[in-house]
C-alpha cells in the first residue's frame, strides 16, 4: 500500500468528469504515474462513480488496459495512483488537425490502434466487464505507439441479475442505435458501436455521426445506414423511442463517403470490419473476439 | 420533511436498552399477537430457484431470518455484553436499537428502492468483511450500521440507479456523515472488491494477507503456490455466488419452524424438483485457502442442524458458501424487466401485515414523503457534454 508522501505531485494534467488528475513522480520507483483526485463529497460520500473505476479496474491487468497501482486515502479525498500515459487519442488527433482540415491517422497507425482497441476491449468483456464510454477522449495513448483503455466511471459489471441498466450512457456521438432508442437489456454490443465509430472517426480524424441530441443522433447514424424496418432488425420497433415516422433512408457506401477525409485507398477488409462493428440490430454486430480475427487484421494473428 | 435535520433520527440510540443480550432474546421479533396453534396453518411459498425472481419482500423475509440466526449465535457466543465491547468497531452501536433486523431491512428496501441484487450482495458482504476483518462479527449491536453501509455500497457499485448518501442516511437512521465514514471503512476493509465473483473472497484474503492493493501475477514466483488454488483472473467472471446464498439460506431458515425470527409467518420452500447436487456437496465451507485462525473456527455447513447452535465455536461468519470449486449453471440471461417496485408494494404486504409503515411511525412521524421523494440518480453525466 502506497501513501502519499511517496509521490511527488506534478502538473496538472486535466479535469475530468469527477476528479482531478496530476502526473507524479514515483519518488522510491522513480516512475510517472497519474495521480487522480476525487474530493469526497458530504452529500454523496464516495462518489458512485470512484468505487466502480477503483472496484472494476483493480480486476483488470491488460496491456491494453490502464493500470491502476492503488488507492490512497486521505481525510477529504481519494487518490487513485494510475499508470502514467502521455496523451488521449482525442488530443493526439487534434494535434494533426492542419488550418480547419481534419486528418486522418495513417491507416496502418490506425490498425495498430484498432487492434488494442479490440483486445482491451475483448479483456474487459470476457471479465464480463462492459466500459459504456469509449470514445478517443478515454483511449490513452503512449509515445511507444500503446492504446489503452481509460476511465471506467461509467462501467458496469454484467452477469450479476440487475434490474436497473441504464440507457443514459455512452456519450452521445459513441452511443449504439439501440440503446439511443431505449434498449436497457444490451450488453458487449454497446461498446462495440462505439469501437466502430472510434474506427471511422481515426480514418477521416472527424466524428463519425456528432448528433447535438438523441432524434439528430439517431437520424445521422440512419442517413448513413439506413432506416431500420422490421425486416431488416426483427423487433425494432418495439423499443420504447422508436418512432415509425423516421425518415425512411437506404443505407449509403460507406467507403464513398470516408475516402474524401483519407489519403490513403481504403481497402475491401477495412470498411467490411466497420460495417460489422456499426450494424444497427445488436445481435449482428462483431464481438470484440470476432473482430480481432476479422481478415483486416490478418498481419497481426498470423504473425503474432 | 424533517422536523430536526441536524439530529440523528434515533434508530441506533434506543432510549431503552429493550433486548437482553443473550440467548434468544436478542432481536426476538416484535410481538405478532398471533399464537401459531397449528403449524399447518401457516401459508407455504414456493419460491423460484432464482433470487432475481424472487420478490423483494419475501428476501427480506429470508435475509433477516439468516441475519437473526447469526446473531443469535454470535451474540450467545460472547459470555457477557463487555465481551465484545474490547472488539468495537466502526459498526457498532452502544446498545442493540430499537427496531428488528426485519423491519430495518424491510425499511430500507422500501424506501431506497433496494435491488434483489444489493439485498443479497449485503448478505454476500458479512462473509466478505469477516473473513478479512475478524475483529467484525455481525450481532445485535453491529447488524444495523452493517446493513446500512452494505447496501449502500453494493447500490452505488452494481447498479445504474442509486441515491443520495444523505437519502441512504436519513432512511437508515444516521447522520450522513457518519454514513460516509461507514462506507469508507467498508470499502477499505475489503480493499474495494465489492463485486460478488465467484473467487472474491479469495482475492481479497490474499490482498489482505500481503497487504498489498492488487495482487500482480506477473510478479513471478512469488504468488504462484497461493494462486495455484484459485483460477486465474482472466477467468474470474462468474457470478454463481449470490444464487448459490439465496438457496442456502433457503434451505436454512426456509422453514418458520427454523427461525426464531417470527416476523412472518410463513414457510418458503423450493418447487418440489431435484435439487442441483453441486450445491449441497460442499461440506467444507472456509472460503479461503489462506490461513487464517480465526475463519478456520467457523465450521457451519449448510447440513447442519439449525438448531445445533454448539457447532461452531465462534460461530461469527456467515462463512457456508464460495468454495470456488462450487458451480452452478452459469446464468447468462439476465432479467431486466421485472417491474423493480410492484413486489415489495402490492399484494404481499396486505397478507402478511404491514411492518414498514409501524416501524416507520416509530422512527419518525413525517418522513412520509421519503418514498415519493427518492431523489435517484442516475447516469447521465455525458448529456449534452462532449
Amino acid at each position: 500500500m502506497s501513501s502519499f508522501s511517496q509521490f511527488k505531485q506534478l502538473e496538472k494534467l486535466g479535469n475530468g468528469t469527477y476528479a482531478t488528475v496530476y502526473k507524479g513522480l514515483n519518488k522510491t520507483t522513480g516512475v510517472y504515474v497519474a495521480l487522480k483526485e476525487v474530493k469526497l463529497d458530504s452529500e454523496e460520500g464516495t462518489p458512485s462513480t470512484a468505487i466502480r473505476e477503483i472496484s472494476l479496474m483493480k480486476e483488470l491487468k491488460h496491456d491494453n488496459v490502464v493500470r491502476l497501482y492503488d488507492v490512497i486515502h486521505t481525510e477529504n479525498k481519494l487518490t487513485l495512483v494510475f499508470e502514467y500515459m502521455d496523451n488521449d487519442l482525442k488530443k493526439y488527433m487534434d494535434s494533426r488537425i492542419v488550418g480547419n482540415n481534419p486528418q486522418g491517422l495513417e491507416l496502418n497507425l490506425v490498425k495498430y490502434f484498432q487492434w488494442q482497441l479490440m483486445e482491451g476491449a475483448a479483456f474487459c468483456h470476457e471479465n464480463k466487464i462492459l466500459h459504456r464510454d469509449l470514445k478517443p477522449q478515454n483511449l490513452l495513448i503512449n509515445n511507444r505507439g500503446q492504446l489503452k483503455l481509460g476511465d471506467f466511471g461509467l462501467a458496469r459489471a454484467f452477469g450479476i441479475p440487475v434490474n436497473t441498466f441504464s440507457s443514459e450512457v455512452v456519450t452521445l456521438w459513441y452511443r449504439a442505435p439501440d440503446v439511443l432508442m431505449g434498449s436497457r437489456t444490451y450488453s458487449t454490443s454497446i461498446d462495440m458501436w462505439s469501437c466502430g465509430c472510434i474506427l471511422a472517426e481515426m480514418v477521416t480524424g472527424k466524428p463519425l455521426f456528432p448528433g447535438t441530441n438523441d432524434e439528430e443522433q439517431l437520424r445521422l447514424i440512419f442517413d448513413v445506414m439506413g432506416t431500420p424496418n422490421e425486416s431488416t432488425w426483427p423487433g425494432v420497433s418495439s423499443f420504447p423511442k422508436f418512432n415509425p415516422t423516421f425518415p425512411q433512408k437506404l443505407p449509403k457506401d460507406l467507403r464513398s463517403i470516408l475516402q474524401i477525409y483519407s489519403k490513403e485507398p481504403l481497402d475491401d477488409t477495412l470498411i467490411d470490419l466497420l460495417h460489422g462493428l456499426l450494424q444497427l440490430n445488436p445481435d449482428m454486430r462483431l464481438s470484440a473476439k470476432q473482430a480481432l480475427h476479422h481478415p483486416w487484421f490478418a498481419e497481426y494473428y498470423q504473425h503474432p | 420533511m424533517y422536523d430536526n435535520d441536524r439530529v440523528a433520527p434515533s434508530v441506533f440510540r434506543a432510549p431503552n436498552p429493550i433486548f437482553n443480550v443473550g440467548n434468544y432474546n436478542v432481536q426476538g421479533p416484535p410481538s405478532t399477537g398471533i399464537r401459531i396453534d397449528n403449524i399447518n396453518d401457516v401459508p407455504t411459498v414456493i419460491l423460484p430457484r432464482r433470487f432475481s425472481e424472487c420478490s423483494r419482500t419475501d428476501l427480506v423475509i429470508l435475509i433477516s431470518r439468516m441475519l437473526t440466526f447469526l446473531i443469535q449465535m454470535n451474540d450467545s457466543s460472547s459470555t457477557s455484553v463487555l465481551d465484545s465491547v474490547t472488539n468495537l468497531t466502526k459498526f457498532h452501536s452502544k446498545v442493540p436499537p430499537g427496531i428488528s433486523v426485519y423491519n430495518y431491512l424491510m425499511r430500507l428496501t422500501k424506501y431506497s428502492s433496494l435491488d434483489h441484487c444489493v439485498l443479497m450482495t449485503a448478505v454476500y458482504y458479512i462473509d466478505l468483511v469477516s473473513s478479512v476483518y475478524p475483529t467484525f462479527t455481525l450481532n445485535s449491536l453491529t447488524v444495523h450500521r452493517f446493513l446500512l453501509a452494505a447496501t449502500t455500497v453494493a447500490s452505488k457499485g452494481l447498479c445504474d440507479s442509486f441515491c443520495t448518501n444523505t437519502h441512504y442516511a436519513k432512511v437508515g437512521g444516521v447522520h450522513c456523515s457518519e454514513l460516509n465514514v461507514l462506507e469508507c471503512e467498508l470499502l477499505r476493509r475489503i480493499n474495494y472488491r465489492i463485486i460478488p465473483r465467484d473467487d472474491n473472497i479469495a482475492w481479497c484474503n490474499l490482498e489482505a494477507q500481503y497487504r498489498h492493493f492488487v495482487i500482480d501475477t506477473q510478479d513471478g514466483d512469488d504468488w504462484t503456490s497461493v494462486l495455484s488454488n484459485l483460477s486465474g483472473n482472466r477467468n474470474n467472471s462468474g457470478y454463481n455466488v449470490l444464487d448459490i446464498y439465496y438457496n442456502k439460506i433457503v434451505q436454512l431458515v426456509g422453514s418458520l419452524k427454523s427461525t426464531q425470527d417470527k416476523s412472518k409467518l410463513v414457510n418458503y420452500t423450493f418447487a418440489n424438483t431435484p435439487k442441483p447436487t453441486n450445491i449441497h456437496n460442499n461440506g467444507s465451507l472456509n472460503s479461503n485457502s489462506s490461513s487464517s485462525g480465526d475463519n478456520d473456527k467457523v465450521t457451519t455447513t449448510c447440513n447442519d442442524d439449525i438448531n445445533n447452535k454448539k457447532s461452531s465455536d465462534s460461530g461469527s461468519n456467515f462463512n457456508f458458501v464460495s468454495n470456488s470449486q462450487i458451480k452452478l449453471e452459469q446464468r447468462h440471461t439476465i432479467s431486466r424487466k421485472r417491474n423493480l417496485d410492484t413486489d415489495i408494494d402490492e399484494g404481499r404486504n396486505e397478507s402478511y401485515g404491514n411492518d414498514i409503515t409501524g416501524c416507520e411511525n416509530t422512527l419518525y412521524n413525517s418522513d412520509c414523503g421519503t418514498s415519493g421523494n427518492l431523489n435517484k440518480r442516475y447516469f447521465n453525466r455525458q448529456k449534452g457534454s462532449k
